[in-house]
């Protein structure tokens, strides 16, 4: 469990955090410099705070107080940094290796082979590391900092620098990390499709400030959260059953997804851009989307320059649609719309639990 | 003859041990020093820089005149080492390779800074989160990463030090087997009346060792660079 009061002035606005994360894998949400880097660097010991006290577990890292801060070398916190830092100047397995060698055999968790297995680095071993993709390298920063047998894994947007496609090649691995090392993770980005594929537990951050902490379900919709996800893009997220492996039910309709590696009868969320969604009025004929879910025009909101349809599908969805498409198909509040989702931009989110 | 005279071997030898020695003994202070300009931000860091760099630019006459008066028979410094120590400085192969040091360090130091400014700090910073203390950190990653830069200043200072004249003849004269160097030689030689062959000679040496040094630190310069 993570404790963390802490205070920390910054140029432009105040960083004040007082939250306990219990969960095995927490999401900090937040838009670019809300104080997302700041706060993992506070919890890494690369940044002092200005007061408070940051523990995990019976272990204190830092406390103003009592004057006690641990430098990072001895808090044993495994850091994912956006750019990966990999060691230009040693061979991926120097890299890999860099950080267990500190350690005492008794602190050694996992044995460098198993998690070169699970990360899938054996080929790249005596590779150095410009001589890798962006993916491959994000792996094997990963893989460097699990073998420190760390407390606890923060990651800083270590997807945002890759496409989509990598991204959707080291999520994986990831969820691996969560649920076969079973280290606890802070898990820290601006995109949450690649959050809830990992973790419903989000806090959620705007300028130095918690606005929301807990359940992403249940936080989503408050007023002051909302406008900070539509602003990044809203994910439209439904709670839906597995029947296959790249079918889902939700509400008697059977809806395609990208294959997805969960059990039938599983009840999971998945997640939809309010841009990935087609409104048309009526059922079209020969098209090549699967997916289309009919509903009603519940409102129609405009924030930051963009105009939301919300439609209530038995949950409400938000369709991002242009001003003219609004006047030229006459969408009123009430009429009946289907919307229509494209199988690859359905995001595979966690278990409902 | 191509092979040097017993005379000529010592004052190579010489050049040679002061050079080495002079980039030994610079070496430790130049690494904290363009460590502390490439890293630290802090009140009085253009004075330090332009007093690291003074040497540069002064005449070396000044710089070895100086010397003496810190560490001649009765500068501050000379009295001490001498007086607690025993050590001679002045007038002896020790105060050469003290001044060669002196004039070379500037080159050295913003050899080893530049190479320092290019190691980007967040590798260090990330070795710490790895479990690495700071001084492994700075050795292992830093340091590492800047070798070829620190390679180069150290030749270039060794170069330097086989030239260094004005310095050296101010603080610890020419003493043969002592502290005749290479110009040193030299100089004694044109001044004789018939040593103009013999100057030509040491010359010609002069004129490798330093060309060999360039050229050593002009290649590790384009490898770093790849």
């Amino acid at each position: 469990m993570l404790t963390l009061c802490v205070h920390r002035q910054l140029a432009e606005f105040n960083l004040e955090i007082d939250v306990t994360c219990a969960y095995p894998v927490t999401a900090i949400f937040g838009p670019s410099g809300c104080g997302k880097t700041t706060l993992l660097n506070l919890i890494s010991g690369l940044m002092r705070p200005d007061s408070g006290q940051i523990s995990i577990d019976d272990t204190i890292l830092f406390h103003a107080e009592k004057g006690i801060d641990l430098p990072p070398e001895k808090r044993r916190i495994g850091h994912v940094f956006q750019d990966d830092l990999l060691f230009p100047h040693l061979t991926v397995r120097q890299n890999l290796l860099y950080g267990y060698q500190f350690l005492a055999p008794s602190e050694r968790k996992f044995h460098p082979d198993t998690i070169i297995d699970l990360l899938e680095l054996n080929t790249l071993l005596d590779r150095n590391p410009n001589l890798l993709s962006g993916g491959e390298r994000q792996r094997v920063a990963l893989g460097r900092a699990i073998l420190t047998s760390p407390r606890l894994l923060v990651m800083d947007e270590p997807l945002t620098a890759l496409d989509q496609e990598l991204k959707d090649r080291i999520m994986p691995y990831l969820r691996h990390i969560r649920t076969d090392l079973g280290i606890p993770m802070l898990y820290v980005s601006h995109a949450i499709g690649e959050i809830l594929q990992l973790t419903g537990q989000v806090i959620v951050l705007n300028r130095g400030q918690v606005l929301a902490h807990g359940d992403f379900f249940s936080i989503a919709h408050q007023p002051k959260i909302l406008p900070l996800l539509e602003a990044h893009g809203f994910e439209n997220v439904l709670p839906v059953e597995v029947i296959a492996s790249n079918r889902v039910q939700y509400n008697n309709q059977t809806l395609h997804i990208p294959p997805c590696d969960r059990a039938p009868g599983t009840h999971i969320f998945i997640g939809i851009r309010a841009n990935d969604i087609i409104l048309c009025q009526q059922r079209p004929a020969g098209l090549s989307i699967r997916n289309a879910l009919p509903g009603r025009i519940l409102d129609i909101v405009e924030t930051h320059g963009r105009r939301l349809v919300y439609i209530d599908v038995g949950k409400r969805l938000a369709a991002e649609v242009t001003p003219e498409a609004i006047r030229e198909l006459a969408l009123t509040i009430g009429d009946p719309v289907i919307c229509l989702i494209k199988t690859h931009a359905i995001r595979i989110g966690p278990d409902v639990s | 003859m191509i092979f040097p005279t017993p005379e000529e071997y010592t004052v190579l030898v010489l050049s040679l041990k002061v050079g080495l020695l002079c980039v030994v003994i610079s070496l430790p202070f130049a690494v904290l020093l363009g460590w502390v300009l490439a890293r630290k931000n802090f009140r009085g860091k253009l004075i330090l820089d332009g007093l690291c760099h003074l040497p540069l630019v002064l005449p070396p006459v000044v710089v070895g005149y100086l010397l003496l008066l810190l560490l001649g028979r009765r500068g501050f410094l000379g009295q001490i080492l001498s007086d607690w120590f025993g050590v001679q400085v002045a007038f002896t192969w020790r105060g050469a390779v003290l001044a060669a040091a002196v004039v070379g360090f500037p080159l050295m130091l913003r050899a080893v800074r530049l190479a320092i400014e290019s190691v980007d700090p967040r590798l260090e910073r990330a070795a710490r989160t790895l479990g690495a203390n700071p001084l492994r950190a700075f050795f292992s990653i830093t340091l590492r990463l800047a070798t070829p830069g620190v390679l180069v200043g150290s030749l270039l200072t060794f170069a330097r030090s086989l030239g260094e004249f004005g310095a050296t003849i101010t603080f610890v004269s020419n003493i043969a087997g002592e502290t005749r160097t290479l110009p040193l030689a030299i100089f004694t030689y044109i001044n004789q009346p018939d040593g103009e062959a013999a100057a030509a000679r040491l010359v010609l040496l002069s004129i490798i060792l330093s060309l060999g040094a360039l050229i050593a630190s002009e290649a590790i310069a384009r490898k770093m660079k790849n």
